[in-house]
């Protein structure tokens, strides 16, 4: 099972079109991309999450704000780093490097996309078996999908393994 | 996220999505995904709503009590957009 079943022909349609047009023009027109398609879902087993430790990712471009470099939110080819900070967290600690979504809930309440307190009760009321330590913070605007792949997703698979996890929520924005 | 959702099935890893853009995740087939109506930037709902951002967890939660690929589910949430 792979990733993205038809990688080559994905690669080859954005290199044509999207690609093309924002090297000719230096701005992205969406009409020309074409989204990750697949024919299967990949299978696996069932967990009982209450005996499961939980790893927590999110797209929403998240990072501690003074201890480290924010994700490069006006690339418009995107930024395919990965930050992780502490579950336990203030969320006043947390800023948001993402210029994709408008951050008037998060601004609000950060739990809307980054529900590190809310998880902790579910954990603490056996709902949650255990959490991971770690948050795992990634910016969500990843135009070129070969790149996630190629270096998104193996740093965090790398992470939940590190980590020990039985299990992942992913939260994208 | 689809992708990173099959990525984490495909090493082992049951993972749950939770989204408001059902098109994409749908195209994607990502294994375990809820579908909501919340506005992009409130994924798991409303600001200082905990009864909705709970019930939003929960339900993608239930996910990982069945094997993938699971059908994806969608949920009556929404809130009105500021």
């Amino acid at each position: 099972m792979e990733i993205l079943e038809n990688r080559q022909a994905w690669e080859d349609h954005f290199k044509a079109n999207w690609l093309a047009h924002y090297e000719e023009t230096g701005e992205t027109n969406w009409k020309l991309y074409q989204y990750s398609k697949n024919e299967e879902a990949p299978s696996g087993k069932a967990i009982d999450l209450s005996q499961s430790k939980l790893l927590f990712v999110t797209s929403s471009g998240a990072y501690l704000k003074d201890s480290q470099e924010a994700f490069d939110a006006p690339e418009l080819l995107g930024d395919y780093t990965v930050r992780t900070f502490p579950q336990s967290t203030d969320l006043g600690d947390i800023a948001f490097a993402h210029e994709h979504y408008n951050h008037q809930y998060v601004d609000q309440d950060p739990q809307s996309v980054l529900p590190l307190r809310l998880l902790e009760t579910m954990q603490s009321e056996g709902i949650i078996g255990e959490l991971a330590e770690t948050v795992v913070s990634f910016h969500g605007y990843t135009p070129i999908v070969t790149r996630v792949i190629d270096e998104t997703i193996p740093q965090i698979i790398s992470i939940a393994k590190e980590q020990n996890v039985d299990a992942a929520l992913l939260v994208p924005v | 996220m689809s992708l990173l959702n099959r990525a984490f099935e495909i090493e082992g890893i049951p993972s749950v999505m939770t989204t408001w853009r059902d098109g994409v995740a749908r195209l994607a087939k990502a294994p375990r995904v809820t579908f909501t109506t919340l506005p992009r930037g409130a994924t798991i709902g409303a600001p200082h709503d905990t009864a909705q951002q709970r019930r939003v967890l929960e339900a993608t939660f239930e996910l990982f009590k069945q094997e993938a690929p699971v059908k994806p589910v969608v949920l009556d949430e929404t809130m009105e957009e500021a």
